[in-house]
């Protein structure tokens, strides 16, 4: 049950922020139009570093690892690549005795 | 729209084989890409659960990352001539790509618009039901290290939003503070409480308007 409770609080504040553009025309100030850009940056930060670690001791490889993925997102800006090198990479080195 | 399928395919797989993984079932996946139809708060969405999140946590980091839509719909509002009942429509389906596109080259009118935003509303589900699937397939994901499968892919997200030194800074103290604040706090409060604060000193830091 809660899933639908959380699946359509996440509708009404999608849908409510869509039609509340295109409904109503206000001018936003500039301080919260540079806040929107910085806002998916900071989200998906935040949601990279607490998962990084990892609860099983491969906290070395999993950061060796995610390197390898921020390189070849840097470099080809490719997501599909970004992800398949990283747990590539992760994999390779899980293999790794020691 | 077809170079925008391509990014929006991986996309779409990689939310599903998540999703799934997180312990979503394959309609409760589907369900929000039907009804929420926006990739990177499912995407977070389900990150969030995966660490305990609570409902309202959720439901309010979403609102941080959606609340870009009031943008996309005033500048729009503005330029395409569009009915009540039009701007209902248009707004269900409006995304970030949908929005570029109409501006940068549409022809400015409702179906065209309505034919952007259904176009990536099509593809977007057709992968997230072949991502569900997918994810669902995959054995035992603690064994398998499949969880960090969510740092690499906020990465990805990430890296190519970096284009200024500020927004580097943005990025390095939003990750810093929600680390720290995980040692203590659980769930999806970190992720909010370091997103709205780098955020508001990306904001505090720049001076020049920036769409």
């Amino acid at each position: 049950m809660s899933f639908w409770w959380t699946c359509g609080g996440m509708l009404a504040v999608t849908f409510g922020s869509r039609l509340a553009g295109l409904t109503l025309q206000v001018r936003l100030p500039a301080f919260w139009l540079r806040f929107l850009h910085f806002v998916p940056i900071a989200v998906f930060a935040a949601l990279v570093t607490p998962s990084l670690e990892g609860s099983r001791g491969e906290g070395g490889i999993r950061v060796a690892a995610a390197a390898a993925a921020t390189l070849v997102a840097w470099r080809t800006r490719q997501l599909a690549l970004a992800i398949a090198v990283g747990m590539g990479a992760f994999w390779l080195l899980r293999l790794v005795p020691g | 729209m077809v170079p925008l399928w391509l990014g929006v395919i991986p996309f779409g797989l990689a939310y599903a084989v998540l999703a799934r993984d997180t312990g979503l079932s394959v309609v409760e996946t589907e369900a929000l890409s039907l009804l929420v139809f926006a990739g990177s708060a499912q995407v977070s969405a389900v990150g969030l659960l995966g660490r305990g999140a609570g409902g309202l946590e959720i439901v309010l980091t979403t609102f941080l990352l959606n609340v870009r839509h009031v943008l996309y719909g005033l500048s729009l509002g503005r330029v395409v001539p569009l009915s009540p009942r039009e701007r209902v429509v248009a707004a269900y389906f409006l995304t970030d790509e949908a929005y570029g596109v109409s501006l940068a080259r549409g022809a400015r009118t409702f179906p065209f618009v309505l034919g952007a935003e259904l176009s990536l509303f099509a593809v977007w589900n057709l992968a997230t039901v072949a991502g569900a699937f997918l994810g669902g397939v995959i054995p035992d994901p603690e064994r398998l290290g499949v969880d960090f499968v969510f740092p690499v892919a906020f990465l990805a997200l990430l890296v190519p939003l970096l284009r200024r030194r500020v927004d580097v800074l943005v990025a390095v103290v939003a990750g810093a503070v929600a680390w720290l604040l995980a040692q203590w706090l659980p769930g999806g409060l970190p992720v909010l409480g370091a997103g709205a604060s780098a955020a508001l000193l990306g904001a505090a830091l720049t001076r020049e308007r920036r769409a």
